[in-house]
């Protein structure tokens, strides 16, 4: 971090200050207005060259420092993502887009990504696929030049918004021969997989919200009926989506800046309640202290792995210790922060962060879950400690 | 900010762990317990060579850079001296070592006839006599005050033994990984059990978010930032948090046998105390914290 990045900082603050409204708790919200704002920010960022900071010059960013973008990372978050769904996009379809896409799906992707008028979500588990990813069923079967699919995903963020899907599903079964190498049989469930990129619009797909504690437009089933694809649609090689999977995940690595909400809610707490933090029990300022240093802690965790990427050097050992450290961060300030909030009374200031923090609570809670489950994190981590002795 | 520690420094950490375990290892800690007053005889040697006793932690980045790395190679062996102390000496009074006390004071001085200074959490100096030796090398000090200008000497001298701590908890979480990889139960080693590969990830998670802590905090003392003691306070609550964890989680998957004097843990766990419950134990470091942020809180990390 340097001086460029404090600029930043203040240059992002005073954008959300001036548009978002003080009450915006997200995009998800069943007020259209709140997606509203967030589409109107992420065309502003985009014009101020603040959406795809870190992109490539060629492909629409600035060509700033990961740090830079760690800095939008950390303040969209601690101001409950204004970009909306916009943020997946940025981080990781663009990229992978980058990495794998044909020069005709860049062209077409990349400046809508870049101009921020387009959301993704990302099709990937399903009821019977979760951390165990590669057993998923939804299924691509030839079609003459083309494929069919059929199946379902769950847990799909955002699709009832998005305008693209970025779809993996099965195209050969373990013991047939692979469509990229016909000598060869998939041998493994990880093998045959295939990224496809689909147009939401299509009628063969059908959206089904999930009503949850997240929030209204969080959670949703995907159906696919006979949905028709073409070659053009695949994303790198047929058969290959695990390893464009393996990159999603790497270019996620960090992922949500949870820490910067946590700090900005903690150190917000003893503000709006004045005076009436000495009638805080010493018990809870205590814990308060101890979940600041925690976010100092992942936040210092999360800027090693981006020190580490600059490099080159990415561990996985770190970036799951980080998101272990960094998922129960979220619980355990949120308790703290409802704790708190029983200090608040009916002022406008006190019932904007008892908004917050309640909202902050329920998110928290999916922390531990969403985009891989802790135990994952845990399974990774473990292993990597007991090879590498 | 400057996470990273420099490559120079790192390499004379490994330097000081292999002179360790050349002179001695595991047992020298165990000879020491025997006899406390012969412990600098045993030790100052091996840092003499090391020329470790000439680092000056105060006077630039690299040094104390490599203080820290040399802190945490005797943290590893568990060192029987106050490497940390001795190197935090106070540069303005004739003084081999500094160690922050409260109003008990005590410190794991036992055994040793160096000229010691004491300060407090207010920055009030003074000389420090140790008694006679107790638990783990643990004396009651004797108290001479000098004066208050102690203030500047605080977050070096209580950020520095953290970094021994953490050379514990390495070593403790090594020990853990060693012994789950051998130990066989119900026919598979224990290590396959994913019960226990989630306990150390418990300690793993707490020891490498402390050791980011330690990192940070040395950038901090380095730039003489001004919340430095605010940020030492926060390492050493850190640490003593990822010790409890760790130490439980190792001494569980050791199983009795972490319990006995032929396991090094059992050594390394008695001798982390010290460090773990003075000057402050955790509550005392939480409420002291609470006290001195009031309602800013941490200072924004950069």
């Amino acid at each position: 971090m340097g001086s460029q990045a404090t600029a930043l900082r203040h240059e992002l603050r005073d954008l959300v200050k001036q548009h978002v409204p003080k009450d915006f708790l997200g995009a998800f919200t069943d007020d259209p207005n709140d997606l509203a704002t967030a589409q109107q920010f992420c065309r502003l960022l985009a014009e101020q060259g603040l959406l795809c900071m870190s992109w490539p010059t060629e492909y629409g960013g600035r060509g700033s420092s990961p740090w830079e973008q760690t800095v939008v990372r950390e303040e969209m978050w601690a101001h409950h993502e204004p970009r909306g769904a916009q943020y997946m996009g940025v981080n990781w379809v663009g990229p992978t887009l980058m990495r794998h896409g044909t020069p005709q799906q860049q062209a077409e992707h990349l400046p809508q990504i870049a101009s921020g008028e387009v959301i993704w979500c990302q099709g990937f588990s399903e009821p019977e696929a979760g951390s165990d990813l590669a057993s998923l069923r939804t299924n691509a079967t030839r079609d003459g030049d083309g494929w069919r699919i059929n199946g379902q995903k769950i847990w799909t963020s955002y699709a009832t918004m998005a305008q693209w899907i970025f779809l993996l599903a099965r195209t050969t079964k373990t013991g047939e021969p692979l469509f990229s190498d016909p000598g060869k049989t998939a041998t493994k469930k990880q093998q045959g997989l295939t990224i496809f990129l689909v147009p939401m619009s299509d009628p063969a797909i059908t959206v089904r919200p999930i009503r949850a504690m997240l929030g209204p437009h969080h959670l949703n089933e995907v159906f696919f009926d006979d949905l028709r694809v073409t070659e053009a649609d695949v994303l790198g090689t047929v058969d290959d989506g695990w390893s464009i999977v393996g990159d999603v995940l790497s270019f996620e690595r960090v992922g949500i800046a949870r820490y910067a909400r946590c700090d900005r809610l903690l150190r917000l707490a003893p503000t709006v309640l004045g005076e009436r933090w000495a009638q805080v029990p010493d018990e809870l300022t205590g814990r308060w202290t101890r979940m600041l240093t925690h976010c100092r802690r992942a936040q210092l965790m999360a800027y090693r792995i981006v020190a580490m990427q600059s490099s080159g050097r990415v561990s996985p050992k770190d970036s799951a210790g980080y998101r272990i450290a960094v998922t129960k961060l979220d619980q355990d300030s949120a308790e703290v922060l409802m704790e708190l909030a029983a200090y608040l009374g009916d002022s406008e200031d006190d019932a904007l962060l008892r908004a917050e923090i309640e909202d902050h609570w329920r998110y928290s809670q999916a922390s531990t879950v969403s985009s891989g489950s802790i135990e994952m994190q845990r399974i990774l981590l473990s292993r990597n400690m007991l090879t590498a002795k | 900010m400057n996470i990273e520690l420099s490559e120079e420094a790192v390499e004379y950490g490994h330097q000081a762990s292999r002179a360790f375990e050349a002179a001695g290892g595991d047992e020298l800690v165990q000879k020491a317990q025997d006899a406390p007053d012969t412990r600098a005889a045993l030790i100052t040697p091996i840092l003499d060579e090391l020329g470790a006793l000439d680092l000056e932690p105060r006077a630039d980045a690299d040094q104390l850079e490599a203080a820290a790395a040399l802190c945490r190679s005797a943290g590893y062996w568990a060192l029987p001296y106050p490497v940390a102390e001795r190197l935090c000496r106070t540069t303005d009074l004739e003084s081999d070592g500094l160690v922050v006390v409260t109003e008990h004071p005590k410190a794991p001085l036992g055994g040793l006839t160096d000229r010691w200074t004491a300060v407090d959490v207010d920055g009030r100096r003074s000389i420090a006599t140790p008694g006679a030796s107790g638990t783990a090398f643990v004396a009651d000090l004797q108290l001479q005050p000098i004066d208050g200008d102690g203030t500047k000497d605080l977050a070096l001298a209580l950020a520095l033994p953290m970094w021994t701590l953490l050379g514990m908890l390495d070593r403790a979480l090594d020990l853990a990984v060693a012994h789950v990889s051998i130990r066989k139960q119900f026919g598979q080693t224990l290590s396959g059990f994913q019960s226990v590969q989630f306990q150390l990830t418990d300690g793993e998670v707490e020891r490498s978010g402390l050791e980011m802590l330690a990192r940070h905090t040395l950038w901090s003392i380095a730039t003489d930032r001004e919340a430095a003691i605010d940020d030492a306070l926060a390492l050493r609550m850190a640490a003593l948090e990822a010790a409890e964890v760790v130490f439980r989680v190792t001494h569980q998957l050791h199983g009795a046998s972490g319990f006995c004097d032929e396991t090094t843990l059992s050594w390394l766990s008695r001798y982390s105390q010290p460090l773990r419950r003075l000057p402050l134990g955790l509550s005392a470091t939480h409420a002291l914290l609470t006290r001195r942020i009031g309602t800013a809180g941490l200072a924004p990390l950069s």
